[in-house]
């Protein structure tokens, strides 16, 4: 029988590592490897592979570029406000037609330089319904890409509008034609690029170790600059706390937003870190259906009467509420407009908390607490709302909560039906709910808004049946007059009108990363693209 | 012998009606995949109908329970629906090694610490050192696993920093390095996932040990060995222990599945990539493949941890065989 | 052999087990007496401006995240949580012994069905049966969570007694009854089932706080007590991100289920040991 003590000596011995090595490797770490705590597992940084999944598209930004970028201000709009990447310049031949000069120094990471045909055979693959439905149904508009010798690319489209340009760059990618002509698109999800794709950007593929970590070092050639941070390292927690834990251990030098972890107040005010808020594309909201839950044919017994919605939405201290659940940079915006949207329009302002006056519109509607129990009734019947929440959304269930008690003391009784994931989605694409606490990412351009809020979008993402034929006139004016942002404000104006939702908040993630970055920014929708323009401060 | 094989026999038995169970009652819960995947979004009709062909979950279920088969027997579970179709046997063997690891580690721990406890507490079975041992391995007991965990981390991970907070490797160690600071690494990896899942479950071993050994430590059979005048230590290991065998051999194919198995929590929080993260990630967005995938494996260690457990209670207790 | 005492009797005379016994009807006397005298458990005062305050006069057990006050919770939760771990509990060892006692006894094809079917149901994970049930009924009221709790919680148990069975039934007492005539029934209840009280007191209290737990992992997929209902899980659950800013949060819930564990614990030592020493 070995003794206890022998056996717990040998493994503390082996556990601290070889004599003299330090206790953890991170002691010995290179300044310029940034360690991002990073919640999702990236599968394939592949165009045309990403799928749904946000991560395969953040790594994708690094590696890959795309003929022009949008710019600080995330402009769908026009041709102007774009910044060079692969394409050196652009114009216009006719209303129809832009072409593109390519810089000569863009290169694959193999040595082989970025050609017009590359990009024409990565828009092919793009626009082919069957392997990228999401992608393929936004580029509708575009007839096609052509090369014209080994520099230009002439893109065609079906006809005028003021998105060409944003179509042309966005969506499709150039894809190396060399190494990927010969793999059909089939077979392209388990050839060996995936496991090591060759791009054109500022970093290139290292390793990726299955539901730990992608690793991504710097291209040393890259043609717009070598970068400062040699390695990015994206380390995959996904438990909230997990990665909690990474930034306060200092294993981590950056992280996604501080706010979707709960308690973040542990995480505000550390020395080592600088927080950088950016505003996104989010929109949390919870929606009021116009349909009978209990049979979608009928209209909603109490939720169809305006002034029931425009109570709710006065009872509702949402800036309180979001503010306590999402940090300070949060705002609650008058209409269904994230925070990139609002810069480019003109938002209607947030209605006020104001009980008071949600009490008064109530009672003359009629709803009256006439047996005493607490909840208001009318014609018998009590002024009971179910808010459905997904589990997973945990801020969303612990503003819930908050609501179901501030509702309470004004005789509203709201009942909480906190659901899996899954059975959410269903209920919710069922019309089973009288309220649902829903967030969504809208598009950077605000012709999106159709989706969700117009009588077209009903069949789509418009779940709640929520329809003003005088919203659809509005929106296609806009629409024609090239999203012209005063022809914007009468649509906005007529959804605030209508009170469709409780509109919670737009919301803006801060970000933390570690003082020794500097000149750091973080663009809305992929934080870490610009990663190669960081510099480091060596100590 | 025919016993044996009855048994192995009825042990193939319950693996194919365990897991054709799973397989209806997986499509008969609310919620299917491919609404998930087009969650805020409506899905172009094409794509659908790509998706619907491609993964058959509109068909009918029986048909869908012999294409299963079918491609079972090929040697394919399908593709992930979740990820894209990425092959759920090259999921599953990503994952496999770093539960197996934790998984036989946890319960090495859990058996070796749990039956000594139980059995240092039978012997001063009514004492205050008996009384206070149950006090705390009934609190570790009681703790759920994930703030046991947390704790940890938080201690040793954050305050001390003497651990690292989760993840199997370091990251940042150098390519080169030397395989002792490897093995060093990944048991300094190893020490609060293992501990966690040990802590949680020693007090569940050590409580049916201490029970089972009272009962024995007063058999006929043990006074008999005292007053022979054998040394303690014979007496307890040899003669009272035999006896007291029963329940851990129990215990021991009950958990034998949490080897495979893996458990969420504890992976989650220490972001261990192992089997628990994929079933319940597969659960959660309704992944069909990957959730027949990981049952398959789970069923077949449930029965098989179940026979072998049958299987050693026979071979050691000779009593049980004319049964 | 005698036949086994009359049951609480022995346990009161215990003192471990009088200890015990006093302690839950303590846990339950508080869960229903107290709640008049103790600030709304629901009520957010304050909303946004403070919470976590930490234990002092008003808020004897300090406030959570929504500044709700604690001690209010911890009692309000012993409804719940008491009556899951009592109802799930006897639910599930009753069947577990009695399915456990049936195998090991009858041994044969008995033993052999029973116990396939048990592995099939430990193959199966609860989750799915949950699932389904959500879809069947909207919500699921809390005498059908018992149920399920119970019904899905007793094969292991059914293992650990068949395991126990087993060994006794080749000892001499047993084949001395079935030689003087006895009944079948009459062997398994009053010498077979007497003598497994060493496993099964172990089975039931760690069934205790097993159940507890997993309310509180069903409440976190929205399978089990709806908010505002506070649970001893579900508030060390929600407590989990305050574990360093404010561990009273979880540090309350997580005694009373701990109390709960032990004083169960020492009834069932005070009954495993009188049928022990009765069998001397």
């Amino acid at each position: 029988m070995i003794p206890h003590r022998v056996l717990l000596a040998a493994l503390l011995g082996l556990a601290s590592g070889a004599p003299g090595s330090p206790l953890l490797a991170q002691e010995a770490r290179d300044p310029a490897t940034l360690a991002i705590a990073y919640p999702r597992n990236p599968g394939s940084a592949v165009p045309t592979l990403w799928g749904a999944d946000i991560a395969n598209r953040e790594v994708s930004d690094l590696m890959f570029l795309r003929l022009a970028d949008l710019g600080p201000e995330l402009r769908t709009v026009g041709d102007k406000g774009f910044v060079p990447r692969l394409a050196r310049k652009w114009e216009r031949r006719d209303p129809l037609t832009l072409v593109f000069e390519l810089d000569p120094r863009a290169r694959w990471q193999d040595g082989t330089p970025v050609t017009a045909a590359d990009v024409v055979f990565g828009f092919e693959r793009a626009r082919n319904p069957r392997y990228t439905p999401r992608v393929a149904t936004v580029l509708t508009r575009v007839r096609s890409f052509a090369a014209e010798g080994d520099r230009r690319v002439v893109v065609k489209f079906a006809e005028k509008y003021s998105e060409q340009m944003y179509d042309a760059t966005y969506h499709a990618l150039p894809l190396p034609a060399h190494l990927l002509a010969a793999i059909p698109p089939e077979s392209l999800s388990s050839s060996a690029f995936v496991s090591n794709p060759v791009g054109n950007g500022p970093y290139r593929w290292v390793r990726r170790v299955p539901d730990q970590l992608v690793e991504l070092a710097a291209d040393t050639g890259f043609f717009l600059g070598k970068p400062q941070v040699r390695r990015i390292l994206f380390l995959n927690a996904a438990a909230a706390e997990a990665r909690a834990n990474l930034i306060l251990s200092g294993t981590a030098d950056a992280s996604d937003n501080i706010y979707s972890f709960p308690n973040p107040a542990r995480l505000e005010k550390l020395p080592a870190y600088q927080y950088y808020p950016v505003p996104t594309l989010e929109l949390i909201y919870i929606s009021f259906n116009f349909r009978d839950p209990a049979d979608t044919s009928r209209p909603h017994p109490i939720l169809t009467d305006q002034a029931v919605r425009h109570a709710l939405v006065l009872a509702t201290d949402r800036v309180t509420i979001s503010r306590a659940t999402y940090g300070p940079f949060v705002r609650s915006p008058g209409a269904p407009v994230s925070p990139i949207l609002g810069r480019a329009l003109d938002v209607p302002p947030t209605p006020p908390y104001d009980t008071l006056a949600a009490i008064r519109l109530l009672e003359s509607r009629g709803w009256i607490d006439h047996d005493g129990d607490g909840v208001r009734d009318k014609d018998g019947k009590p002024l009971q709302l179910r808010i459905n929440v997904p589990s997973q959304a945990n801020s969303r269930v612990v503003m819930a909560t908050r609501l179901q008690e501030a509702y309470r003391s004004l005789g509203i009784e709201l009942q909480l039906d906190v659901i899996d994931g899954s059975v959410w989605t269903a209920r919710r694409q069922a019309g089973q709910f009288d309220l649902d606490f829903a967030g969504g990412s809208q598009d950077p351009a605000p012709s999106g808004l159709t989706q969700s809020w117009s009588c077209a979008g009903i069949g789509g993402a418009n779940m709640s049946h929520y329809c003003d034929p005088k919203v659809d006139t509005l929106i296609a004016r806009a629409v024609r007059a090239d999203n012209g942002a005063v022809v914007w404000r009468d649509a906005l104006r007529q959804i605030a009108d209508d009170y469709p939702a409780i509109l919670m908040a737009a919301l803006t993630n801060t970000y933390v990363v570690n003082r020794r970055f500097q000149n750091v920014t973080l663009r809305p929708g992929s934080p870490w693209a610009n990663v190669w323009q960081w510099k480091v401060a060596t100590p | 012998m025919t016993w044996l094989l009855g048994r192995v026999a009825s042990a193939i038995i319950t693996y194919l009606m365990a897991t054709t169970l799973i397989f209806f009652l997986m499509r008969l819960t609310p919620g299917d995949p491919l609404s998930r995947l087009s969650e805020d979004r409506p899905m172009p009709a094409e794509a659908r109908q790509h998706l619907l062909e491609l993964y058959g979950t509109d068909l009918p279920l029986t048909v869908q329970y012999r294409r299963f088969l079918r491609a079972a027997f090929a040697g394919s579970l399908g593709g992930s629906i979740a990820q894209g179709g990425r092959p759920v046997t090259t999921l599953i063997a990503e994952r496999i090694p770093a539960t197996l690891l934790l998984g036989t580690t946890a319960l090495a721990l859990n058996f070796i610490f749990g039956i000594w406890l139980g059995v240092w507490q039978a012997r001063r079975h009514g004492t205050p050192a008996d009384q206070w041992a149950s006090v705390l391995s009934l609190t570790a007991y009681a703790t759920p696993a994930f703030w046991l965990g947390l704790a940890l981390i938080w201690l040793f991970g954050v305050e001390l920093r003497l651990l690292p907070t989760g993840f199997m490797h370091d990251p940042l160690l150098p390519m080169n390095a030397g395989p002792w600071e490897r093995t060093g690494d990944l048991v300094r990896h190893l020490i609060l996932p293992a501990a966690t899942l040990s802590l949680a479950t020693i007090g569940a071993t050590a409580r049916y040990q201490r029970a089972a050994m009272i009962d024995a430590l007063e058999l006929g059979c043990v006074r008999t060995a005292r007053v022979k005048g054998l040394p303690e230590g014979a007496v307890l290991w040899r003669h009272a222990w035999r006896n007291a065998l029963g329940p851990m051999l129990a215990l021991f194919g009950l958990w034998l599945p949490l080897l495979v198995a893996g458990s969420v929590f504890v992976e989650s929080i220490f972001s261990w990539p192992g089997l628990g993260t994929l079933a319940w990630e597969g659960i959660g967005t309704r992944d069909y493949p990957v959730i027949m995938g990981v049952a398959l494996l789970v069923s077949a260690a449930v029965v098989g941890g179940s026979l072998m457990a049958d299987l050693l209670h026979r071979w050691l207790d000779p009593r049980l065989r004319t049964a | 052999m005698s036949a086994a005492p009359e049951g609480w009797r022995v346990v009161w005379d215990n003192p471990g087990g009088r200890a015990g016994i006093v302690i839950l009807a303590l846990l339950l006397a508080i869960a229903i007496l107290a709640p008049p005298f103790l600030p709304n458990p629901r009520a957010m005062p304050d909303l946004g401006r403070t919470s976590l305050q930490s234990p002092g006069p008003g808020h004897w057990l300090g406030t959570d995240r929504d500044n709700r006050d604690v001690l209010s919770r911890v009692v309000g939760g012993a409804r719940v949580s008491l009556a899951v771990a009592v109802g799930a509990v006897a639910l599930s060892v009753s069947v577990g012994a009695l399915v456990g006692m049936l195998a090991g006894y009858s041994g044969g094809w008995v033993d052999t069905v029973l116990m396939r079917l048990v592995d099939s149901a430990l193959a199966v994970p609860r989750l799915f049966l949950l699932l389904i049930m959500v879809a069947i009924m909207e919500r699921i009221p809390l005498p059908v969570l018992i149920l399920v709790l119970g019904a899905t919680g007793w094969f292991g148990t059914s293992r650990l007694v068949r395991a126990e069975v087993l060994r006794l039934r080749a000892l001499d007492f047993v084949h001395a009854a079935e030689a003087l005539g006895a009944s079948r029934r009459h062997i398994a209840f009053r010498h077979l089932l007497p003598n497994v009280a060493g496993p099964l007191a172990a089975a039931t209290t760690l069934a205790v706080g097993d159940v507890i737990l997993l309310e509180a992992g069903l409440s976190f997929l929205g399978l089990g007590v709806q908010p505002p209902t506070p649970s001893w899980g579900g508030m060390i659950l929600e407590a989990q991100p305050y574990l360093a800013t404010a561990p009273w949060t979880s540090l309350a819930p997580g005694i009373a289920v701990v109390l709960t564990v032990l004083a169960v614990n020492l009834v069932g030592e005070a009954m495993h040991r009188a049928y022990t020493s009765e069998r001397l």
